[in-house]
């Protein structure tokens, strides 16, 4: 008998220690991972100034940044593919404040960053093998300045997302509203982004406290997993952009942007969230936009395809807006009464809206959600009374709203982009 | 499962087959040192019979039922007798007797004391001789307080608390100053988070007992502060012994539940491993291309990952045990060869209808007369976990005259797994509600294996030399663990919901592989030289040891991300993800795919070792003063293998290197013949050292909380210095009284600090100085001086902790700029994790085979996460524990024993709120943890 309980205990051991290897089928599956020819690679830091040229594709590897103090050039008509990669490993082009990038594009020529999957030769502006679909098979442009920014508790300089603190070099921020980080114009950035954790991803251009000194126009961006384009405080001007099948919102802007977003076109996709997403100071310091000059156009498959939200303090100017092609359901929002409240102070001004199919009933006002919204019934969640009353935000909106067919960018100048090759608009 | 049953019913069919002589056991405790005593002399009062004590101070003697006068004896040590020591048919009574040494007396000394048997009081005399400041817990203490584990039998000495329940915090100090050692030997924790081992899945079947070292002296690890827990496994017994327990416990708000959730299981979950089921289906270096590039293999690949990835709902099951011991001791010619064999079986259910956890509540930054706080993410929702935790532990002795070895191995092998759907509302960085399903297996083994010598050499025996091999393996795999995320829109006019993935708003469903090795090879050697010094006894004490530790840590992450897929017509059901229907298909471009995720950043491989040498003298200048001084030296040395994510490779580059000399001095003051009354001091040099983690480069995403850890390689170790202060008085019957003070300063300590210019990413930093000063109180005391309540018993032990941390320059900014109005910043403020105040209050009543007692554990609000600009501090709620335990030994020999406990009596919630000046609290965590009644029997043989 006790042999056979020392052989009980035996037995429970030994099955402790065997762990069966399960499945056999996991054998490797070949795959051909020959990235084909690479002229010249991109890696690492950016440390004295360097030009690429448009006679070779180059490739993006990894984080590269230009540091403070040099320059980097990209000739018109030269072709940039980034490797493929996520969150930390995503291939990103930083310059770092003090660093500047001179890329002139032309619109017969213009600087084109895409994935390394493209497969856009030399000489072309466009290829064949990927869609407005294709999102999220690189990182992005992040461009990063010493101008003024609204952050957390009134600090100068903040981290930008997507690049993690131990980076000093996505530091963004200052006091100087009128740095200088370059030039970009005539640039398609297309099939980009990453998303590491909310509130934490890698817009398809990211705009960090950029000056007024530097250039902003002719900018694509298109099937970027998150935002279009981002701007975190700054103030720098920025015109003629087109933003196409973003995954998440189109333009948008925080931390007290203070430049000017001039002719510009929004295109939503099949999975995009609102055309803009607006946000207001995280700190005291507050700053107003104008946005003047802007056509977006919308999509009935996507399930969240707004028009416009305002929320946390937003506060600037949207002035000849035209909007078509949007669900019904869509709508302008002030998300709750902080923002309400700047509206009724003046600090958010809408003019001249034309709206195809759609009228003032599309501009709502929401109370924000002060008791039972944490827990799981949404039906019992008890909201902020209104604070803009008789009229009502959809009633005083009849005032900048018409029904109509046209206004808003002059959509010729997009005639060099991937979007219009595409037949987007 | 069959097997087990099988082996149960096998257990329950030979207890009948064994039966006992009588008998008397025990061991003999040295007064003089704390020690056993060898060789010293057990004779029954004027008769012929008689026996001595072996190498380890045991001793056995068969002897008739009766009552017996019993002469305890040793050369130059006070004779003892004990009257009245009682055999009953078939039973072993055990004596455990402390001889004190008759230094300067020329006459015999006789000391007759009445029979007690409480291996409690062996552990009280322990404590008693012991030089060091130090609290022990028995395995009677234990079973009495009805903890099945160590985690939640060790926080019944004063000042011990335990976090998360599993965790040790002595004194208020965090696991980081807190060292768990097995046998008196390191071994890894097994938490790639923590610096120090988990304690719950120790069970307390394999306990001999614990000892809690607070102050050091020169033979302990000098990498502590707070507290050394040597986690004793059992000896071998002096007799052949065997013994069985079955139990099980019920909670009405987690069992026989419908609606638990579970993830599929694989045909080992019940053994505490998976099978393969949630392997990795690629191998180690499978590319994978994305579909852009390679469309055919994408497929393939995604084919291969299992398909679960929602929450399932089956019935949960009630929470059942057993486990079983034997062992026994022969003798071969002059030598006796022992063995000992434990195996123990837990499954736990545990449901929770209302998990609310990972709530983000801010401070308002653009109005500071604005006291509320904003709620940014709301979380609650439901989980099930089932956590199976098998133990065996086997060892043999060889003891001879002058020599000891033993061998022992110990194997733990835990499966968690759990499943939980949590809803998620975000307010101010985004604005959405979010659905996830969670599924989560955590495999944790550890093999420990200890050979160890104990040598006596000398005419007088004055030399003893011990030593310890002891490699240990530890591995925890987090496997497949699955997060599935929805977006979910309510239509404003139908109330109709919709459910999405969208990358930018929800994430898109993520599934990841981390393996965590250890090795750790430990060797220790340690010299004993009895001498004499201003002439008395003295003791000489020298050794050294090496450590090594090896770990590596690899994290495997996939995301599952989608083509031209309208996701909207999953309906929100997750398992439908990788329907073949909805894998990408290359022809028409559109499906769910697998993508790498991984990051080399994510994995590193370091190496620690640590050498060390000491020497101590143990000595006395006067009757009444015992002193042990000594000096540690240690060098320490930590190597990292990694990558940093700028692409810069450190291959196996030194990143740490100190040696250091750590002193110490304890001073015992008697302040009567007896030595039942104490003043203890003492001074310590510590020191407190990175861990692997956070000496590292790694940065660590963790989807659940959405935060990144960083590494900080440029980390250096902390020294802590260490004053102690403590009054005992040793009574009658087990009583006892203690009143302690401490201070201790630190020097640059580590904590981990969120970067106030990264959202969400946080890093350990060598802080500013911090100092913790506090002191503690217990009592053990017999109610018989209260007519008729002699069979009661009542402790009480209270701690009281003040800390005091600077902050870092990020910290201070951050909190300066979001005061409130008419809120000012103190200098400083409580240490994370420390509790300002610990309480267990118990009575214990034992009569006649009956035993029943009543428990209260509590601790004082506790800052649990540090806050960081506009979050405000979470702090940890008192949670207030009511247990209530009766059991009864049953049958002619009082060897079986049926057991009942309740558990949470007042149903308290655990609860974590964010506190802001002037606002109301705000939840962070809070779930409700049921109660718990528990039949166990066990019966012994």
């Amino acid at each position: 008998m006790k042999k056979f309980f020392l052989s009980q205990i035996a037995i429970i051991a030994l099955s402790l220690f065997i762990v069966s290897c399960g499945s056999d089928d996991n054998d490797p599956i070949p795959v051909d991972d020959d990235p084909g020819m690479i002229d010249a690679t991109l890696t690492g830091q950016i440390t004295n100034d360097m030009t690429l040229t448009s006679d070779e594709i180059w490739t993006l590897d990894g984080r590269v940044t230009v540091v403070d103090g040099a320059t980097l050039t990209i000739e018109a008509g030269t072709i940039v593919k980034a490797l493929p990669g996520q969150e930390a490993n995503a291939s990103v082009l930083i310059i770092a404040r003090g660093g500047k990038i001179q890329a002139n594009g032309t619109s017969s020529a213009p600087i084109i960053f895409t994935s390394s999957t493209d497969n856009i030769a030399l000489g072309q502006t466009v290829g064949t093998n990927l869609t407005e679909n294709d999102r999220g098979l690189w990182g992005g442009l992040i461009v990063l300045g010493r101008a003024k920014a609204s952050l957390s508790g009134d600090a100068t300089e903040n981290q930008i997302e997507g690049i993690p603190a131990s980076d000093t070099n996505g530091l963004y921020g200052g006091s100087n509203d009128a740095d200088n980080s370059g030039s970009l114009n005539y640039v398609s950035i297309r099939h980009g982004g990453t998303l590491i954790g909310e509130g934490n991803e890698i817009n398809g251009l990211t705009l960090g406290g950029v000056g007024a000194g530097t250039v902003i126009s002719n900018i694509e961006v298109v099937g970027n997993v998150d935002d279009g384009i981002e701007w975190f405080g700054g103030s720098v001007n920025s015109s003629n952009l087109l933003v196409w099948a973003q995954g998440d919102d189109g333009l948008d802007i925080d931390e007290a942007y203070s430049g000017t977003i001039s002719n510009s076109l929004v295109i939503a996709g099949d999975i995009s969230d609102h055309s803009l997403e607006i946000d207001g100071p995280a700190g005291s310091l507050e700053g107003m936009f104008t946005i003047d000059g802007l056509t977006l156009i919308g999509n009935s498959v996507t399930e969240n395809g707004e028009y416009a939200d305002l929320r946390d303090g937003a506060m600037g100017t949207l002035r000849n807006v035209y909007a078509t092609g949007f669900k019904s359901s869509a709508d302008v929002e002030l998300d709750n009464n902080e923002v309400s409240q700047n509206f009724l102070d003046g600090k958010i001004v809408f003019q001249n809206w034309v709206l195809n199919g759609d009228d003032n009933t599309a501009f709502v006002e929401k109370g924000g959600c002060i008791a039972n919204c944490d827990d799981m019934d949404s039906n019992n969640d008890v909201f902020e009374d209104l604070i803009i009353l008789s009229p009502t935000f959809s009633e005083r909106a009849a005032t900048w709203t018409t029904t109509g067919t046209t206004g808003g960018a002059n959509t010729n100048v997009f005639s060099w982009t991937f979007a219009s090759a595409k037949g987007a608009f | 499962m069959k097997n087990f049953i099988f082996l149960f019913i096998s257990f329950l069919f030979f207890q009948v087959t064994f039966s006992q002589t009588s008998g008397l056991a025990g061991i003999i405790n040295d007064g003089e040192f704390n020690d056993v005593l060898p060789f010293a002399n057990i004779i029954v009062k004027d008769t012929q019979t008689g026996t001595t004590t072996d190498f380890d101070g045991k001793y056995s003697l068969d002897l008739e039922p009766g009552s017996y006068t019993i002469v305890y004896s040793f050369v130059g040590y006070q004779t003892k007798e004990i009257t009245d020591v009682v055999i009953k048919n078939g039973e072993i009574t055990n004596t455990d007797v402390t001889l004190n040494a008759s230094a300067g007396q020329l006459d015999e000394v006789i000391i007759t004391t009445t029979a007690r048997q409480n291996t409690e009081a062996a552990v009280l005399s322990f404590q008693k001789n012991s030089v060091n400041l130090l609290d022990g817990l028995s395995i009677e203490t234990i079973k009495k307080s009805g903890a099945s584990d160590i985690a939640s039998a060790v926080k019944n000495v004063p000042g011990v608390s335990i976090q998360g329940g599993k965790f040790v915090y002595v004194r208020g100090l965090g696991d980081r100053y807190t060292k768990s050692i097995l046998n008196g030997v390191d071994v890894p924790g097994l938490d790639p988070d923590r610096n120090t081992l988990q304690l719950d899945i120790f069970p307390t079947q394999i306990l001999e007992n614990i000892i809690v070292i607070k102050a050091a002296t020169a033979d302990q690890p000098a990498d502590f502060t707070g507290g050394v827990i040597d986690i004793v496994t059992k000896d071998i017994p002096t007799r052949e012994e065997y013994s069985v327990s079955v139990g099980a416990t019920y909670n009405s708000d987690f069992h026989f539940k419908n609606n638990y959730l579970v993830s599929e299981k694989s045909s080992t979950d019940f053994l505490g491993f998976d099978d393969g089921l949630r392997d990795n289906p690629l191998v180690s270096h499978q590319v994978v291309p994305l579909p852009q590039q390679n469309g055919e293999a994408a497929s393939l690949i995604t084919q291969r990952f299992e398909k679960n990835l929602a929450a399932q709902r089956e019935s949960s099951f009630l929470n059942y045990n057993f486990s079983a011991t034997a062992g026994n001791q022969y003798e071969i010619g002059e030598k006796k060869l022992g063995y000992l064999a434990s195996v123990s079986y837990r499954n736990e259910t545990t449901y929770y209808d209302e998990y609310i956890d990972g709530q983000i509540f801010r401070k308002d930054e653009a109005d500071k007369s604005n006291f509320q706080l904003l709620a940014d993410r709301t979380q609650n929702g439901e989980a099930g976990i089932n956590n199976v935790l098998i133990s065996a532990l086997a060892g043999l002795t060889l003891k001879s005259e002058k020599s000891k070895y033993r061998f022992n191995v110990l194997h733990v092998q835990n499966g968690e797994s759990q499943a939980s759907i949590f809803r998620q509302s975000n307010f101010i960085i985004s604005s959405n509600n979010i659905i996830k399903d969670n599924l989560i297996y955590t495999q944790r083994s550890i093999t420990n294996a200890l050979l160890n010598g104990k040598h006596t050499f000398g005419t007088e025996s004055d030399w003893n030399v011990e030593w310890a091999l002891s490699p240990t393996l530890a591995r925890i795999e987090d496997k497949d663990f699955r997060v599935t995320p929805f977006r979910v829109s309510t239509d404003s006019e139908t109330g109709e919901e919709t459910y999405t993935i969208e990358p930018s708003e929800s994430g898109v469903p993520s599934r990841f592989f981390r393996d965590l090795e250890e090795i750790n090879l430990a060797g220790k050697l340690d010299i004993e030289k009895k001498h004499s010094l201003f002439s008395y006894d003295a003791k000489t004490k020298f050794g050294g040891g090496y450590t090594f530790k090896n770990r590596t840590f690899e994290v495997l992450k996939f995301s599952i991300p989608f083509l031209n897929f309208p996701s909207a017509t999953l309906n929100g059901d997750p398992d439908q993800i990788l329907d073949d229907e909805n894998i990408y298909n290359p022809d028409t471009n559109s499906g769910f795919f697998i993508r790498q995720d991984s990051n080399d950043s994510d994995s590193y491989d370091s190496d620690i070792s640590i050498a060390s040498a000491y020497i101590s003298e143990e000595f006395k200048i006067t009757d009444w003063l015992n002193s042990i001084v000594g000096l540690r030296f240690e060098q320490f040395n930590l190597n990292y293998t990694g990558e940093r994510q700028d692409g810069t490779a450190f291959n196996d580059t030194e990143i740490i290197n100190t040696s250091d000399l750590f002193p110490s001095v304890n001073l015992i003051f008697d302040l009567n013949e007896d030595g039942d009354k104490k003043i203890r001091t003492s001074f310590a040099r510590t020191t407190a050292r990175p861990s692997f983690k956070e000496a590292s480069l790694a940065e660590i995403f963790d989807p659940i909380s959405s935060t990144t850890f960083i590494g900080n390689i440029d980390l250096q170790p902390t020294y802590i210095n260490n004053f102690d202060l403590r009054f005992e008085k040793y009574g009658e019957s087990g009583d006892f009284f203690a009143l302690s003070g401490f201070y201790k300063s630190f020097k640059d300590p580590i904590e981990l600090s969120f970067i106030r210019r990264a959202y969400g990413q946080y890093t350990p930093l060598n802080l500013g100085d911090a100092s913790v000063f506090g002191g503690e109180i217990e009592v053990r005391k017999n109610l018989g001086f209260i007519g008729g309540l002699e069979n009661l018993n009542f402790n009480v032990n209270l701690s009281i902790i003040e800390s005091r941390q600077e902050y870092s320059e990020d910290e201070k900014e951050g909190r300066l700029d979001n005061l409130r109005e008419g809120e000012s910043l103190d200098d400083t403020r409580q240490l994370q994790g420390q509790s300002p105040y610990l309480i267990n209050v118990g009575f214990n009543y034992e009569d006649n085979g009956w035993n029943g007692g009543i428990f209260y554990n509590s601790q004082g609000k506790t800052l649990q996460i540090v806050g960081a600009g506009d979050v405000a501090d979470v702090f940890t709620l008192p949670f207030h524990n009511v247990k209530l335990n009766i059991s009864k030994s049953l049958g002619e020999k009082k060897n079986s024993t049926i057991s009942l406990k309740f558990d949470n009596l007042l149903d308290d919630d655990i609860e974590s709120v964010y506190q802001s000046f002037g606002g109301q609290d705000q939840i962070y965590s809070k779930w409700n943890k049921g109660q718990d009644i528990s039949l166990g029997y066990s019966i012994r043989f």
